[in-house]
């Protein structure tokens, strides 16, 4: 599940959270990043933080649950599902 | 999907999620500004995360033969094409429509469309699509010609048409023939 991604969302992100290190749009793109080079522990870890910010953040919770998936994680996973269903727009 | 209202007098309310596809920097995010706020801005800024923009319209539905009142869910996305397939599921999801966007001025964007697709499909299934070819206004930098946006779309029983987020041109009627398009499939 590694690809390269364009340097310029990378620095895009950095940018944003440097003036704000709570944008929670710049916090889910890195956690996209960090799963996407492998680090999906800290994709999940960062993913977290979006969700104590904003808890119904669009498509967080099916995205924790597909990361925890990917960790071997199911119960973990369903239980974000769960969640993702009754929180969706 | 939700459906309110039970008598004639009420209007019937219908929820969709739309869902916008296509590479970076093809407008996305400035169709939705210009069709939701009728706003249009130069500057570039590319989308980060996810947006969820609101807009209620009503077209007749072919279901009930009556005019129904639509609150489609705009989903913008970012556009970057490596985390296309990480990020499907949690764009997709429950997607019912997808307005699928080109640039005028760059012939690789409309090729792009099918593994957008792909990826949307796998997720919502087999939802229509409808195809923008954006920047309308950049005639001069066309780089795909009517032809062949006619057989890429026509060959994949796409719809098309163009658009200009920058003058508002055709922007309107592109986003209600999809949420048309959706209705008809659920009549």
């Amino acid at each position: 599940m590694t690809s390269p991604v364009r340097a310029d969302t990378a620095l895009l992100v950095q940018e944003r959270l440097r003036k704000d290190g709570d944008d929670v749009d710049a916090l889910f793109t890195l956690a996209a990043l960090r799963a996407n080079d492998g680090n999906v522990r800290e994709g999940l870890i960062i993913l977290d933080r979006v969700l104590r910010i904003d808890p119904r953040y669009p498509g967080a919770w099916i995205f924790k649950a597909k990361l925890h998936r990917m960790q071997g994680e199911p119960d973990q996973a369903e239980n974000a599902q769960r969640v993702a269903e009754a929180v969706e727009p | 999907m939700s459906v309110s209202g039970g008598d004639d007098a009420e209007a019937e309310v219908v929820k969709l999620k739309i869902c916008m596809a296509g590479e970076t920097a093809v407008g996305k995010t400035s169709l939705i500004r210009r069709y939701v706020q009728d706003e249009y801005d130069d500057r570039y800024t590319a989308t980060l995360g996810t947006k969820i923009t609101k807009k209620t319209l009503s077209v007749p539905d072919p279901g009930t033969g009556k005019v129904a009142s639509v609150s489609i869910l705009l989903w913008d996305v970012m556009g970057t094409r490596t985390l296309r397939e990480l990020l499907k599921e949690a764009y997709y999801h429950g997607a019912q429509g997808i307005l699928a966007v080109a640039d005028l001025t760059r012939e690789e964007t409309l090729a792009e469309l099918d593994p957008w697709s792909r990826s949307i499909r796998f997720v919502a299934g087999d939802i229509p699509v409808y195809v923008v070819v954006n920047k309308a206004d950049l005639e001069s930098e066309r780089a795909i010609d009517d032809r062949a946006i006619d057989e890429f779309c026509t060959s994949r029983g796409w719809p098309w048409s163009y658009t200009s987020a920058k003058t508002g041109e055709g922007v309107e009627p592109a986003f209600r023939a999809l949420v048309e398009k959706v209705l008809a499939t659920r009549a």
